[in-house]
């Protein structure tokens, strides 16, 4: 199958047969969410729940105490 | 982006005004290949479409064979020898098809990368914790990765200068093709390089009954201290970490895998968890012989287990160690600077894909070029006490991943974006064990810190 990417684009309508079909074959081939354009749209924001937040903070607490406990090991060892 | 009971299973017509750029052009030829190979039967068109559809998951775990990981590897047979630690390291490396799995799904299903889902839909405030963790993460890994690649070339007489230079035009020569498909076998190219670990190993003569009975047995059992702590945590770090999970979704979303692809994206993750292990493992038993000898390699980097093994494995076998090591650097700065694009362009919203010409993704390139070159001088600047970072970028990120691997697990068990395809009972089963290990040994790790007698005493030394 012929390399299709020197194709116009984005959407020439000047060359606009060839454009179409690549259009429509580039279409075919991808799912509507895979296109980039389909990227720039949001996704619609979740509510968390309580159990979920006190699991994110609880790790979020952790990590923080962890890499404390990290450069006070490096500070040790450096002395 | 379907936010519906059903991920997007066939294409649809456009109502809107639909502009195809370059990258959806690029992406659509790699699909037409792949419908091809799977409009046919047999096994010849089966195994075509297996070397089409493979890529992110033996990249990742590949790729996560990197400088700090082989070091650490390396560092661990040499100081407990054949033992607990082989099917030790085949264990997180089944940890890392679990959680590496999730992504494949969360990468087909959504067509959207990681750091962009956790933005939309946790919000900024949990999205900039995320990627905070994963800058961080990322950069450090990246500063070890150009020593790896210093201290290997290094062996063979290259100064550092030429090292990280030599390493920087690799990096770049795998961008120029501007194409996702190119730059994915380029740099699967480079990372089959990481099993020159296997014909190191079979140099040293490993004793095989020695091998079999640690796997069966995990004996010998090294002793419970700080040190054999600093191992463990070392080699869970050296294949579970957080930008694997940012990469492999990305990745899977940029070659355009869909959901009927994920049969395929799992037998790939398989397949890199296999050949790593089998690298990780050579590491192991490559350096088994140091700790025979008794000789002690606390400090070691990449060129003195090079000439620390010479005598036993000759100048060949070790020059191919110590370009184990320069691969292993040049391979994961490859796929940590493009996680790092990745996560940026999607939580930006601007370009981000290795199909895109320089002039549409200046953004997605500039950052991925940005990380790599600032790692990269920051190695170059001398008397930077380095050996520290080496050290503890595998601890950090042991760290930071139970907090990624909670934003994973839900967003996977996410209804309303996974559909069908959110984790059945026994992935979450699974994966809320690995959050629950890693959190245990990074606790152990700090009690360690904290109180350095204490396993002493609870083992009554």
């Amino acid at each position: 199958m012929a390399r299709k990417d020197e194709a116009p684009f984005p959407g020439s309508s000047s060359k606009s047969d060839q454009a179409n079909a690549d259009q429509s074959w580039v279409l075919s081939s991808l799912e509507h969410d895979q296109l980039a354009r389909a990227k720039k749209h949001f996704i619609p924001r979740r509510h968390l729940k309580g159990p979920e937040l006190v699991v994110l903070w609880g790790l979020r607490i952790y990590l923080l105490f962890m890499m404390a406990v990290v450069f006070y090991q490096v500070w040790t060892a450096a002395r | 982006m379907s936010v519906g009971s059903q991920p997007p299973q066939t294409n649809r017509i456009v109502d809107e005004v639909v502009v195809i750029t370059h990258e959806d052009v690029d992406r659509a030829y790699d699909r037409v290949r792949v419908s091809a190979a799977r409009a046919q039967h047999g096994f010849f068109s089966g195994a075509r479409l297996l070397w089409l559809l493979v890529g992110p998951g033996v990249l990742v775990m590949l790729g996560e064979n990197d400088g700090p990981s082989m070091l650490s590897y390396a560092a661990t047979g040499a100081k407990f020898g054949t033992g607990f630690f082989i099917p030790f390291v085949a264990l997180t490396f089944c940890m890392a098809i679990v959680v590496q799995e999730m992504t494949v799904r969360l990468g087909a299903a959504t067509h959207r990368g990681h750091a962009e889902l956790i933005f939309d839909r946790f919000g900024p405030f949990w999205g900039w914790f995320s990627m905070i963790d994963l800058a961080i993460g990322n950069f450090l890994t990246l500063i070890t990765e150009f020593i790896a690649i210093r201290a290997g070339l290094g062996f063979f007489g290259v100064p550092p200068w030429m090292a990280i230079l030599i390493a920087l035009v690799i990096l770049y020569a795998a961008l120029m093709s501007h194409r996702y498909w190119t730059w994915e076998r380029i740099t699967l190219a480079a990372a089959a390089f990481n099993l020159v670990f296997i014909p190191v190993a079979l140099m040293t003569h490993p004793n095989w009954h020695e091998v079999d009975h640690a796997l069966i047995t995990w004996k010998p059992l090294p002793g419970f201290n700080k040190d054999t702590l600093l191992i463990v945590l070392a080699d869970i770090g050296a294949t579970v970490t957080p930008w694997m999970l940012f990469f492999q979704q990305s990745a899977t979303v940029d070659k355009g895998l869909t959901t009927k692809d994920i049969r395929f994206g799992r037998i790939d993750t398989v397949l890199g968890a296999a050949l790593a292990t089998a690298a990780a493992v050579a590491t192991i038993l490559a350096t088994a012989p140091l700790f025979a000898h008794q000789m002690t390699a606390d400090n070691f980097q990449a060129a003195e287990f090079a000439q620390a093994l010479q005598p036993i494995i000759g100048r060949f076998g070790a020059s191919l160690f110590a370009l184990g090591m320069v691969e292993a650097g040049i391979v994961a700065s490859i796929t940590i600077s493009t996680s790092s694009a990745y996560a940026f362009g999607e939580v930006t919203h601007k370009p981000h894909s290795l199909n895109l010409p320089m002039g549409q993704g200046k953004s997605f390139y500039s950052v991925l070029t940005l990380c790599a070159v600032a790692a990269a001088a920051i190695v170059l600047i001398p008397g930077l006490p380095l050996v520290y970072v080496v050290l503890l970028v595998n601890v950090v990120a042991v760290l930071a991943m139970p907090p990624a691997l909670v934003f994973l697990f839900m967003l996977v068990n996410d209804k309303e974006i996974m559909g069908d395809l959110v984790s059945p009972l026994w992935a979450n089963v699974l994966s809320t064990g690995v959050v629950f290990l890693l959190t245990t040994a990074g606790v152990l790790f700090g009690i360690s810190v904290i109180a350095p007698n204490i396993f002493a005493a609870l083992g009554g030394k």
